[in-house]
């Protein structure tokens, strides 16, 4: 938003007194001050309105000094008054709109964070449990081997593999596919995914998954592209999609399918979020199947069972594939394994996922053995390697898909906000690319409002290719195309143009912000019990209200989100005259909430949270029952609560030991499986009591802590479309927008072409994905003015 | 590459962390520092409507010295800022003044100015709008017609949210 003004480039220092400056604005603005300091005088007022009711300025002059005013100096004077409200304006809906995003920002790394804390404090327990280590290893070797084994497979039985009411093989009435894959398999695919008429057989499902984890084992740890050898010219690099199957197709249509001239690596995060991470990431496993050389992966953080779990990508699997869900997860298990970790680009641009760390060793990251981390985040237990070499090499791996850059060194490592990964400065960024002799690294990772953000000198840029991520209107997509001569192409992209087109930018943001807030609020809730207490530690002489720092300390230690809690106040808070915050208040807000699908949203987080935690918790309880047979003691129990609190410091261990006493109903201070579970339950449970007694949309939760119910809860889930874990954006999308920057070296300096815009409707890229050609790819080349035409005669043409 | 420290900066009441929060939602890094250009949207967003020789004063004021990179720390804008609200300067005008500025520009008394003088004048005069601006400003103040700006209609509008 930066605005020109020619005196203000030129004579910077020069004050509105100054009568120095020779512009013609400037001057203007000396004589507005010097009226309008006369305007407030009451009675000038009315007669400059007087004045400007009849028109005549000519005539009318008063004989009062500074009073005479030719109708053009009025005019200016009223333009420039309206200028500056207006940017005042507009700088107000900006800041709710960054304030915005760092709400949703805040709540997504925390969200990790927990996530991270619960795994660490699982690995510890393993440590410390060396026959519990070698009980999970077992286990781990177990599936390894089966599932190994099933790669090789064919898929013995059939009718295990039907769907629904599908019994039989011959009412399936989608298409079929068979090795090998071919292009118009792909045509075919997309074509299904975009009508949704009906969907793919598990069966083809898992020939991709299978065919594609076949060729990944044989690929080395680090992809090599180049955008100068093998006629190969240019190489595409698309960052996080996050199920986001539209914003994928939109790159296929405008950037062409794969070619030899035509790479692509797709940077990781294929999954979780968006409603069709299925789709996606089978879309670009037969891809990188059918384009052999053409497709490089990198995985991701997301690329990982257990934020799958978590990131509505395993719900996913199992709402559209209830059957066979449990064995296709685990053919995904093994695509992620054997995912290279990262890709470099004429031995010069180094792209890979999160990012650095001080010690990232590309030699030592190209000869770990990759497929033993079927999660990142949970290290292979191998008691024969020596720890520190062990933890060493996991580090490595972590660091390089979880870390995030930022603006200066920190004195000594900082951890990652996330939990995992580290923050790396522009120095680190400096030293990484002298000692491997690269020029850039690329990643993604990070939402970028823009689709992507370039730090640290121009050495690292961020690339994100989910569009309305958080929100529809909360932030554009990108790629960037990498030519010879170390051009750079980057091509932004929003979804749902119309939707957004309709509405002023004030009215976006309003949404924007109307969804952060309830996300917020959700969180709160989660939290109440907590709040109430720190608001009361606060309120010493017990008043009822705080002042409004006190308030916002309360909101912070609670959350530990940092947020400007002052700005977000009027919408979480009540002040009275004396500007005190009637606390009470807040606890009352946060139960209410425009959205009727709260209630909803109550029903599937208990169970998510159950679910995601389930399989934590009950591999920690096999770990405590030493002796294996389904019991541990209440200390033991009390003791693992006591570990689990040092990671979860949100978590409320004295309720959750007190449900677990009550629970314990046989009073023989021993817990069953059960017990275990349902004490954590309740104690979640508790603290949503009084949010779940609400508006008429109330629905009960009875979940109970059995097989049978874990299932009921996945179909339940199933009939409802808003999730949360899975992010909006998904409306329906007719049309995007797109505008495309182009970056050209020539003689050693760096030119920026001007933004070229221009608008694709969906409807047409069905067809036109299955003509592209590699004709097409060289006119945007190397002639700009003509291709882009092209395109938008496409569009039109539709 | 210059290291920064973390320089402390103190907050003793309401007023500075109002402007800390404001700045705070500039600050990327967490470092207590923004970008030069987000400079003006932090003073609007404090209540003060300053023109953009103002916020170029401010910056200039601000930046830290002999650094090319156009950052300006919390230390150095906090006092600066908070001496501008205490002196009660770049305050916001009352919303008739605005009408009032709307009618000078509508001549001819019609109550409305057409979207192709509007254009041209807030382009070229004063502090000149870019097209964006001017696009984003039209998007809600240009009626169904497409060619008119009833003013004191879309001034109603906009004053909930002032």
């Amino acid at each position: 938003m930066l605005r020109s003004c020619i005196c203000i480039k030129k004579e910077r220092r020069d004050s509105q007194n100054s009568s120095t400056s020779s512009c013609r604005s400037s001057e203007i603005e000396r004589n507005a001050a010097a009226i309008s300091n006369l305007d407030d005088d009451r009675d000038n007022r009315s007669f400059m309105k007087f004045l400007s009711s009849t028109l005549c300025f000519r005539i009318v002059r008063t004989p009062r000094r500074g009073m005479s005013m030719t109708k053009v100096e009025r005019v200016i004077k009223a333009t420039l008054l309206i200028q500056r409200w207006y940017r005042r304006y507009m700088a107000r809906i900006e800041m709710k709109r960054r304030y915005t995003w760092t709400i949703f920002q805040n709540i997504e790394y925390s969200a990790e964070q927990d996530q991270v804390r619960l795994y660490n404090f699982f690995n510890d327990l393993l440590m410390h449990m060396p026959e519990a280590a070698k009980q999970v290893k077992d286990l781990d070797e177990v599936s390894t081997s089966s599932a190994e084994e099933s790669l090789d497979d064919d898929f013995v039985d059939e009718t295990d593999d039907s769907d629904d009411a599908m019994d039989d093989q011959k009412t399936y009435r989608g298409p079929h596919l068979n090795l090998p894959l071919e292009k118009q398999d792909l045509d075919m695919l997309i074509n299904l995914f975009r009508k949704r008429k009906y969907s793919l057989h598990a069966k083809y499902v898992a020939l991709i998954l299978r065919e594609a984890a076949k060729k990944l084992r044989r690929l080395d740890n680090i992809n090599r592209a180049s955008t100068e050898i093998k006629g190969s010219k240019t190489v595409t690099v698309v960052g996080d999609l996050h199920g986001k199957l539209d914003d994928l197709l939109v790159i296929l249509y405008k950037n062409g399918l794969p070619s030899h001239t035509n790479c692509y690596v797709f940077n990781g995060d294929f999954v979780d979020r968006g409603k069709k991470s299925l789709e996606v990431l089978l879309i670009l496993l037969s891809c990188f199947i059918i384009f052999p050389g053409c497709v490089m992966l990198n995985r991701g953080n997301h690329e990982d069972s257990v934020m799958n779990h978590r990131y509505g990508f395993t719900r996913e699997v199992h709402q559209k594939y209830r059957h066979n869900a449990d064995r296709l997860l685990k053919l995904i298990d093994q695509v992620y394994r054997h995912l290279p970790l990262g890709t470099l680009i004429n031995n010069k641009i180094f792209v890979v996922h999160g990012g650095i760390s001080e010690n990232t060793d590309l030699n030592l990251i190209a000869s770990v053995r990759r497929s033993k981390y079927i999660s990142i985040l949970r290290p292979p237990t191998q008691p024969n390697d020596d720890a520190s070499d062990f933890k060493t090499e996991w580090k490595q791996v972590i660091d390089i898909l979880w870390s995030d850059p930022i603006m200066n060194d920190p004195i000594c490592p900082t951890p990652n906000k996330r939990g995992a990964g580290e923050c790396f400065g522009p120095e680190t960024t400096n030293k990484f690319l002298q000692r491997h002799n690269l020029t850039t690294l690329v990643r993604s990772h990070e939402c970028k409002s823009d689709g992507y953000e370039i730090v640290h000198n121009g050495n690292v840029i961020t690339v994100f290719s989910a569009s309305n991520y958080y929100e529809i209107g909360s932030n554009k997509g990108a790629y960037i195309k990498f030519g010879a001569n170390s051009d750079r192409y980057f091509v932004q992209f929003t979804a749902a143009a119309s939707k957004t087109k309709k509405l002023t930018f004030r009215q976006q943001v309003d949404n924007v912000e109307k969804s952060a807030i309830r996300e917020l609020k959700e969180k709160l809730r989660e939290q109440k019990l907590n709040l109430q207490k720190q608001f009361k530690m606060r309120d010493v002489e017990n008043t009822g209200h705080l002042s409004l720092s006190q308030w916002s300390e309360a909101m912070e230690s609670v959350t530990n989100y940092k947020l400007p809690w002052r700005l977000l106040r009027e919408k979480l808070a009540v002040m009275n005259e004396n500007n005190e915050i009637l606390y009470e208040n807040t606890l009352q807000l946060i139960e209410i909430d425009d959205d009727i699908k709260i209630g909803a949203n109550d029903s599937n987080k208990i169970t998510d949270t159950m679910y995601t935690n389930r399989e934590n918790l009950e591999a920690i309880f096999r770990m405590m029952d030493l002796d294996s047979n389904g019991l541990i003691s209440i200390d033991e129990f009390k003791q693992a609560c006591e570990m689990l609190s040092a990671y979860l410091p949100n978590y409320d261990v004295d309720q959750m030991l007190e449900n677990c006493r009550m629970m314990d109903i046989n009073k023989d201070s021993l817990v069953d499986l059960n017990e275990f579970l349902e004490a954590f339950r309740l104690s979640q449970q508790s603290a949503n009591h009084t949010s779940v007694i609400r508006n008429s949309k109330l629905i009960e939760t009875t979940v109970k802590v059995d097989e049978n119910s874990i299932e009921n809860a996945k179909n339940n889930s199933a009939d409802n479309a808003h999730d949360e874990n899975i992010k909006g954006g998904d409306a329906q999308v007719d049309e995007y927008e797109i505008s495309e920057m182009k970056e050209v070296t020539s003689g050693g300096r760096m030119r920026k072409s001007p933004s070229i815009r221009s608008v694709v409707s969906v409807e047409s890229l069905g067809q036109t994905v299955g003509n592209n050609n590699e004709t097409k790819n060289d006119k945007l080349q190397n002639d700009d003015g003509v291709a882009i035409e092209d395109i938008i005669s496409k569009v039109d043409d539709k | 590459m210059e290291e920064y420290f973390d320089i402390p900066v103190n907050l003793n009441d309401d007023l500075d962390r109002k402007i800390a929060d404001a700045f705070s939602i500039f600050d990327h890094h967490g470092q207590k520092t923004v970008d030069v250009r987000e400079v003006g949207s932090i003073l609007r967003f404090l209540g003060l409507v300053p023109t953009e020789q103002e916020v170029s004063e401010t910056i200039a004021e601000t930046e830290f010295a002999g650094d090319s990179s156009g950052t300006v720390h919390l230390s150095k804008f906090l006092p600066y800022v908070k001496n501008l609200i205490i002196e009660r300067r770049m305050e916001p005008v009352a919303i008739e003044k605005l009408l009032e500025a709307f009618q000078v520009l509508d001549y001819e008394g019609k109550g409305f100015v057409t979207r192709d003088f509007m254009a041209k004048i807030m382009m070229e005069e004063g502090e000149p709008f870019s097209l964006e601006e001017l696009e984003e400003m039209f998007s809600c103040a240009v009626d169904s017609s497409n060619v008119r700006i009833p003013y004191e209609y879309y001034l109603n509008q906009l004053i909930i949210d002032i």
